[in-house]
């Protein structure tokens, strides 16, 4: 998938297009909304991540040409200027997510991720995990036949964004943030995570043990799925 | 004492302090103006007399006085040499009594005799109007004196009137930090204005103090998050790269978190900042009970920790109207999760909702900790932390956060906590921001 970054920052620009290329985008990076510009007026894509505070133009603007240019493509908008009113007027304008700096790689990933699945409607996405059975879009795990209800919303979260991620070690940080970024919160305790890991772990254990959900000493958890 | 009190009670004893000395003067006053009104008079009947017995050429010696004894004349040769010319008062004896008169005595001379004239007016008549115009003059006063003070105190009552304007518009009714636009005064005293316009200029300081303050906090977050995004993207790459060592991942971890220390804080001194700046809208609505669940879907991991019990009552009818769900979700979120963190092993967690009078009442109960009597009046302050406050994973914007969330929604809090028992935060909402209605 072709992804245009445009991002007046160029250490974040670069990170952002380390990070994508490495999850197998094709990406092109603008420094300047006049060049951007000028790119979405040529060439088509698949993503647009637009980052609203440019010095030369301004992002709205821009995601109008876009919008206009290339109407197949998703628009994402990175900003410092978190103001409710700049939301409003994005998601209006056509923007399919909003993302507030400072937000996790990962978490970018997973939004350009939901946005794929609702495009191309993928029905049933069905994860397969030793004899655990994860379906994405009804957001039900099954055990041979039967249909595990203790999981929470929560739990399942937690599971799903190690899916997305799979084979790769996630820190408690960015499993925190994924489940509690919306929240501003008066700690930067990560440590609940180990809590829900345990009780996901539990419930599960009552059926079969899951080896291949990893707890990587140090540094976080993993979800092994042999492609 | 209030100024239009003070003024009216000064006005009236002063007021009777003159009446009272003038009513005290008035009896000499009076005796002497009818002295001098007498004596005159004396001097008129003299003259007049004088006329009368120079032009009847006659000699004669003569004495009379009126029937009540009143007025007394006597004209008779003198015999004494020196020269008489004279009024004052002396005793007479007429018919056995003896009675003060005011005499006038002169002596002249007719046809080679010296003759001794005296006119007497008795003293009694002369004083007998002192004391009913002493009376009068009294009542006059008294009636005077409670007329200029209703006058006083209708005047001072209207003159002051701005004064009152001023305090109750100008300082009472103003709701830091939004003072809205200024509206002058209308008074034609020129210290009421003078004053006014030194209050309105002085909230105009303070106002613009205060958004720069805030517009500060709001640019300098904003500018932070960008280098704060770089360093994550950074440290993320990083942290999935495979020729990376495990112990540097850890390293690369212990970054991360110091990251979040300050993204954490920016994000919250943002929010606070974007709540004093009014950027939020109210006008969500959503079921009391729904939001509390979701509370409590959000923090119930927290609970497992140290096993504390949690237990919600609140009416099921009760339903937020015009308020910012996101704002009112992170003060619950933060009330519940503080009230987890000071709590004790196998504590409880209460959140109770109850009417009283036109308040709603939603209580947070903890058996927690508590907090010292003398760290209440700084429990909202940004950055402020307790000795008590054991885990050092907060940076203490907890309770500020929940706090410019209520004042945002005009929602007050009352905070009662008794040490090593628990803690009671009480979130009185108004009526108009909970609906009762299915």
């Amino acid at each position: 998938m072709n992804v245009l970054i445009i991002e007046d920052e160029k250490a974040l620009a670069q990170e952002l297009e380390f990070f994508l290329t490495n999850y197998n985008y094709k990406c092109e990076v603008c420094f300047s909304g006049r060049s951007a510009s000028e790119r979405v007026a040529v060439n088509l894509y698949d993503f647009i991540l637009i980052d609203l505070g440019l010095p030369d133009y301004d992002g709205l603007d821009l995601l109008k040409e876009a919008k206009k240019t290339n109407p197949e493509a998703a628009c994402i908008i990175l900003t410092a200027r978190a103001e409710v009113y700049d939301r409003i007027k994005g998601l209006d304008l056509g923007a399919d997510d909003y993302l507030p700096k400072p937000f996790s790689l990962l978490e970018l990933h997973s939004r350009m991720q939901a946005i794929t699945r609702r495009k191309f409607g993928l029905k049933h996405h069905i994860v397969e995990l030793g004899n655990f059975m994860i379906n994405l879009t009804d957001r039900t795990i099954s055990y041979q036949t039967n249909i595990i209800n203790t999981i929470t919303k929560k739990e399942f979260d937690l599971i799903a964004y190690l899916i997305l991620h799979k084979n790769r070690t996630l820190s408690r940080m960015q499993l925190s943030e994924h489940i509690w970024g919306s929240i501003v919160n008066n700690d930067y305790d990560s440590n609940y995570i180990d809590a829900h890991i345990k009780n996901i772990r539990k419930k599960l254990n009552l059926y079969a043990q899951p080896d291949w959900l990893e707890t990587v000493r140090g540094l976080g958890y993993k979800i092994k799925i042999n492609a | 004492m209030k100024l239009e009190t003070k003024l009216t009670l000064f006005n009236t004893l002063s007021k009777l302090v003159i009446v009272i000395l003038f009513v005290l003067l008035l009896p000499t006053i009076i005796k002497n103006i009818n002295q001098n009104f007498a004596d005159s008079k004396l001097r008129k009947q003299k003259n007049n007399l004088l006329k009368i017995i120079k032009s009847s050429g006659k000699d004669y010696a003569y004495t009379s006085y009126t029937p009540l004894k009143e007025e007394y004349y006597s004209l008779e040769e003198d015999t004494t040499g020196e020269h008489l010319d004279t009024i004052q008062n002396e005793a007479r004896k007429i018919e056995g009594d003896t009675i003060q008169y005011r005499i006038l005595s002169f002596n002249f001379m007719a046809r080679n005799k010296k003759y001794l004239l005296e006119i007497g007016k008795s003293v009694g008549t002369i004083d007998e109007t002192t004391s009913p115009l002493q009376n009068m003059a009294f009542y006059i006063l008294i009636g005077m004196v409670l007329l200029t003070i209703l006058a006083d105190q209708v005047y001072t009552n209207y003159v002051l009137r701005p004064l009152g304007l001023i305090i109750k518009t100008k300082l009472i009714g103003r709701k830091f930090p939004n003072f809205g636009s200024y509206v002058e005064v209308k008074t034609s005293t020129s210290d009421f204005q003078y004053l006014d316009i030194s209050i309105h200029k002085m909230v105009e300081t303070i106002e613009q103090t205060f958004q720069k303050e805030r517009e500060f906090i709001s640019n300098a977050s904003h500018e932070i998050m960008t280098p704060i995004s770089i360093l994550q993207s950074k440290i993320e790459n990083m942290f999935e790269r495979e020729d990376v060592a495990d112990e540097v991942k850890v390293r690369l971890l212990e970054m991360q978190k110091i990251l979040n220390r300050l993204k954490s804080i920016t994000k919250t001194l943002l929010l606070i900042s974007q709540i004093e700046n009014e950027q939020f809208l109210k006008e969500d609505k959503i079921s009391v009970t729904d939001m509390l669940n979701e509370v409590y879907e959000e923090i119930s991991i927290r609970l497992q920790d140290k096993n504390i019990t949690y237990e919600q009552s609140v009416p099921q009818n009760w339903t937020f109207v015009h308020v910012n769900k996101f704002l009112l979700f992170n003060l619950f979120f933060n009330l519940v999760n503080n009230a987890i963190k000071y709590n004790r092993e196998n504590g409880g967690i209460k959140i109770i909702g109850t009417q009283e009078n036109n308040l709603f009442v939603i209580s947070v109960i903890d058996t927690g900790i508590g907090i010292d009597a003398e760290d209440m009046p700084y429990l909202f302050n940004r950055f402020k932390k307790f000795r008590q406050s054991l885990q050092q994973d907060s940076f203490g914007l907890g309770l500020p956060i929940v706090k410019s969330i209520a004042t945002f929604h005009q929602v007050e809090i009352d905070v009662k906590s008794e040490k090593e028992v628990g803690t009671i935060f009480k979130l009185n909402f108004p009526s108009q921001l909970v609906a009762t209605g299915l």
